[in-house]
């Protein structure tokens, strides 16, 4: 019986290597790994491109969570499948610019990856509690410079880490390493609780994770890091303080498949993106969480992650914070 | 096993695990940075603490087994028929064998195969049974956790269930 | 608005089919999805979510919810039966659970869960609804010196699960306590124990080290004796939960409640350590402290009701501050925020009518989780029935299924294979797993708010007796301690 079956195998698969040659890819399910949890940015923008991709597509997308070491377990495991276009990533900025701008140690590079598109980008607040009576930026750096003041993070090798400490250089502090104490927590929720239990001072994050609590009035914007104000935000752009350097400190959602991917699979996924991208529930849906839509080729993505990660890359080596070991 | 024997062994194997972790697990596998501020901040301060602790933990079973009474408490397990080693072997064969197999033929035809093989291992009495099972739980689960979980399935490189 | 006018704007948005219809479907979906081991809640409500999209946003959070609360109890089901924890919050239930099967008395323990989960429900709810604003602000109050304090409380709940030696409690606590060091350091984000292996990174996967830990060691002691088990009355279960059993355990499922609501109120804490908690505490006050561990019927009252008191009361952080206490309410909290919703204390004013009718919609899921559950455990009692070494195979393909759906990775089913090996080793040297468990859970929560609090104060160690919070649960760590102390030198004297 057993040898039946393995007999059928062989004549399958045999049958379907043949027609997997001139069959016009995708002809069967994309496995999408997302390198962070459930109900993270991350998770809930993959899922929100999810429907419509998969109606441009014209094949399922299998949403799969890989979890772990702040997405580097997720993209490892796209690093070392097959370039076929049938393991794709949805690359963040925390595993795929923060990350390897910081982690010596990290088991993968920008170049084991080719990115195929980024679509979505968020602006970056930095908040506090109105209990602690900061105001804005020139408070917030006065305290600094008093010291005590500490933030929060999602991790170490976060985009909150690598913001609190670039935020805080660029408003003048010398070291900031020095002057502020980064308290990590483990993930982004718990690095809000933070602030708002009063264990850190304050935190620079995604505007989306903010939402909810400066709308309440829990949290107290100081900044945003766009160009733009953001909406229900009100706190002064980079650009009215006169930081525009900061408007590279943005998150943002992309897709990216291993460095093998070929050009027509990436050139179909670049179409395919189009398409998605113009549905008017993602586009609703995603402004309602604070997101830009802004729609880049393979080239443009590729550049905007290189230049989002040199900028952080010389500010790390600037200030010592590359994790050897 | 008397409790007298256990104790001791299981002490035994406690002091040897804090050795091993003190001066070759931590140094060589636990970095620290240069850098660090603080010896109750390092990354190596907390796995010594435990170290520490399981080194008294195990010096504690071994005085404690000195007390321990030394009758053997007659166990069930003494008494497995035929060659209860081999069938460990075995198993942990299966599952050596299922590790490299997943991600090459798939959890499908693995699992099959890892069904029926434990159900003969187990000697079932029941063979036709296991078979059929065998054959129809590893599909029944595809068929839940692909189609209505929607989690990626590993297919393997041969053949691909829809 | 008055409490009343309140209510009636509630009533109005749910006295609807769909919402009641959603509400009764999600709770068929949890009991199902907890049911099966590795898929979870977490991953049930994760899976749901994206129908929420569409519905009215008070039925598609009804739906989540129902999915939550059922899963919660789905989890016991496996636990009782096949000794594999459907979710992390029902180990606790397989120490008395499993071996009530064992003796044949199935149903009886399907029967209490069910009832025990209930009535922890509903305590549950209602202290979300009356105590809302109070327990959320007492959860602010808990920065790390607080919650290293709980921790280093809870971690005495080691000596209620250790059974006949308290020496090898210590030692399985301290091997799960090592083992949770694996992974990226905290503060530095250097590799501990990860050998260069990207998987390991992000430390062992908890719910593969859990059934590694539970199920498999029944797997390979069957590899070494087939037919231990032949004679034994595992045949079942026609026994069921008499009123008097559950008459016996209702102190043990009230504490177990008002832990649950406690722990469920402070983010980042989870059903697991709740249900532990609840289990020693119940075994602590009983009077047949002896029976517990053996088949013990209150202990699977204390065990469900600690975890499903937490249920509702994760509610609270998630409402009146917009706080994911766990995984699952931070999916949930993603839910509210795709409908426009943004929880916290504005949405008490903004929202009423949906708080309130999200009140009701879960005074009502305790009710129907009593029905849905009641027919559940009829229709998965027959697992008792099936021959057991056609069972085995069967729980360890589910087992490979259910590991790799958690993270998608086939990695995990290697590290429940491992853990299998670690735990039939325990096994054979009469090591308890609970305390591993326990350690394993709580050991990352103890070190980083340990360190946390470093951080926090420069290094200095008074932060850690910083207010009277920290006071009290060091007072409570002391006793217990103390109490422990002299149980066992009173033992030792006995014995000599």
């Amino acid at each position: 019986m057993k040898i039946n079956k393995f007999g059928v195998a062989f004549t399958l698969s045999a049958l379907l290597g043949a027609t997997a040659a001139w069959a016009e890819y995708p002809e069967r399910a994309v496995n999408m790994v997302i390198p962070y949890g459930a109900g993270g940015a991350t998770d809930i923008s993959a899922r929100t491109i999810a429907e419509p991709l998969g109606d441009a597509v014209g094949k399922p997308l299998i949403m799969a969570n890989v979890t772990g070491a702040g997405g580097a377990t997720g993209s490892v495991a796209v690093q070392n499948a097959k370039g076929d276009g049938y393991t794709m990533l949805f690359a963040r900025v925390g595993s795929h610019s923060v990350n390897p701008a910081m982690k010596a140690t990290l088991p993968y590079t920008l170049d084991d990856f080719r990115f195929v598109t980024v679509y979505e980008i968020n602006p970056v607040a930095c908040a506090v509690t109105p209990a602690s009576g900061i105001n804005s930026m020139d408070d917030l750096i006065a305290k600094v410079n008093e010291g005590g003041v500490s933030y929060s993070s999602s991790g170490v090798g976060s985009l909150l880490h690598l913001a609190g400490a670039m935020v805080l250089k660029e408003f003048g502090v010398e070291n900031p390493l020095e002057a502020a104490t980064h308290i990590p927590q483990k993930g982004g929720g718990a690095a809000a609780t933070a602030v708002l239990n009063g264990t850190a001072t304050f935190l620079c994050t995604n505007s989306s994770a903010l939402a909810s609590f400066v709308a309440n009035g829990q949290l107290k914007p100081l900044m945003v890091t766009t160009p733009e104000p953001v909406v229900g935000f009100d706190a002064p752009t980079a650009n009215e303080l006169g930081k525009e350097r900061l408007n590279q400190l943005v998150g943002w959602t992309g897709i990216a498949g291993p460095d093998d991917l070929p050009d027509d699979v990436a050139a179909k996924w670049g179409e395919w993106m189009a398409t998605a991208t113009q549905d008017p529930k993602f586009n609703e849906t995603m402004s309602a969480r604070g997101s830009v839509i802004q729609l880049m080729d393979p080239e443009e993505a590729n550049a905007f992650i290189i230049g989002q990660y040199n900028i952080f890359r010389a500010l790390v080596d600037e200030l010592g914070m590359r994790i050897e070991g | 096993m008397s409790p007298k024997v256990i104790q001791f062994r299981l002490g035994i194997g406690a002091c040897i695990v804090a050795a091993f972790l003190t001066f070759i697990g931590i140094p060589n596998w636990v970095s620290s940075p240069s850098n660090v501020q603080n010896i109750v901040l390092a990354p190596t301060f907390w796995p010594y603490v435990l170290t520490a602790m399981t080194g008294l933990a195990g010096l504690g079973l071994i005085l404690v087994a000195g007390h321990a009474s030394q009758d053997d408490e007659g166990e069930d397990e003494e008494d497995a028929s035929g060659n209860p080693w081999l069938r460990l072997a075995a198993l942990a064969a299966i599952m050596i064998a299922t590790m490299f197999a997943l991600p090459r033929i798939g959890m499908v035809w693995t699992t099959m195969v890892v069904f029926a093989l434990t159900a003969f291992l187990f000697r079932t009495r029941h063979p036709v049974t296991a078979l059929i099972c065998a054959v129809t739980i590893p599909l029944a689960l595809y068929a839940f956790f692909a189609h209505v979980a929607g989690v990626a399935i590993p297919q393997g490189n041969y053949v691909r269930l829809p | 608005m008055s409490l009343w006018d309140s209510l009636m704007a509630g009533l109005s948005l749910v006295a609807t089919f769909e919402a009641f219809f959603a509400l009764f479907a999600g709770i068929c979906i949890g009991v199902v999805g907890g049911a099966i081991p590795g898929l979870s809640a977490t991953m049930a409500v994760a899976l749901t979510l994206p129908f929420t999209f569409s519905l009215q946003p008070i039925t598609g959070i009804l739906l989540l919810l129902g999915v939550y609360k059922g899963g919660i109890f789905g989890g016991s089901i496996p636990a009782i039966l096949i000794k594999t924890p459907g979710t992390p919050a029902s180990s606790a239930t397989i120490l008395d659970g499993h071996p009530m099967a064992e003796r044949g008395e199935a149903g009886r323990a399907l029967g209490m869960a069910l009832w025990a989960s209930c009535t922890a429900d509903l305590v549950s709810n209602l202290s979300l609804i009356l105590f809302a604003g109070w327990l959320a602000s007492f959860a602010l109050s808990f920065g790390p010196p607080e919650f290293f304090a709980l921790i280093l409380f809870s971690l005495t709940i080691i000596a209620g699960v250790s059974g006949e030696s308290l020496l090898r409690g210590f030692l399985s606590a301290l091997l799960g306590l090592l083992l949770a060091t694996v992974g990226l350091d905290l503060v530095y984000g250097t590799n501990r124990f990860t050998f260069g292996d990207p998987n390991m990174m992000g430390g062992l996967n908890f719910i593969a080290v859990l059934i590694g830990l539970f199920a498999i060691p029944e797997i390979i002691s069957m590899a070494w004796n087939p037919v231990a088990h032949l004679g034994k009355a595992r045949a079942l279960g026609q026994t069921k939960v008499t009123f008097a059993d559950y008459r016996r355990s209702f102190r043990s499922i009230i504490r177990g409640s008002v832990i649950g609501v406690f722990l469920g109120s402070i983010p980042g804490i989870g059903a697991a350590p709740s249900a532990f908690l609840s289990y020693s505490e119940a075994r602590r006050k009983s009077p047949n402290k002896e029976n517990f561990g053996k088949g013990e019927i209150e202990g699977v009252a204390a065990s469900e009701a600690g975890n499903n008191g937490v249920a509702g009361a994760t509610l609270i952080p998630l409402l009146a501050l917009g706080v994911p206490g766990d995984v699952i309410t931070a999916i949930i909290i993603g839910a509210f925020m795709i409908h426009g919703l943004q929880p916290g204390p504005m949405m008490f004013i903004l929202n009423v009518d949906i708080i309130y009718g999200l009140f009701i919609g879960l005074i009502v899921s305790s009710v129907f989780l009593f029905f849905v559950g009641s027919v559940a455990i009829k229709g998965f009692r027959f697992v008792a029935d099936i021959p057991k070494r056609i069972l085995m195979p069967a729980v360890l393909v589910l087992c490979i299924y259910g590991v790799f759906a958690v993270n998608n990775n086939i990695f995990d089913v290697g590290v429940m294979f491992v853990m299998g090996w670690v735990g039939y080793i325990m096994l054979r040297y009469r090591v308890p797993a609970a305390p591993f468990l326990i350690a394993f859970i709580l050991g990352p929560l103890l070190e980083d708010n340990f360190r946390q609090s470093m951080l926090m104060s420069g290094s200095d160690p008074t932060i850690l007796l910083r207010g009277p919070i920290t006071w009290f649960f060091w007072t409570l760590t002391v006793v217990t301690i103390v109490a422990i102390v002299r149980s066992v030198v009173r033992k030792a004297r006995s014995a000599v």
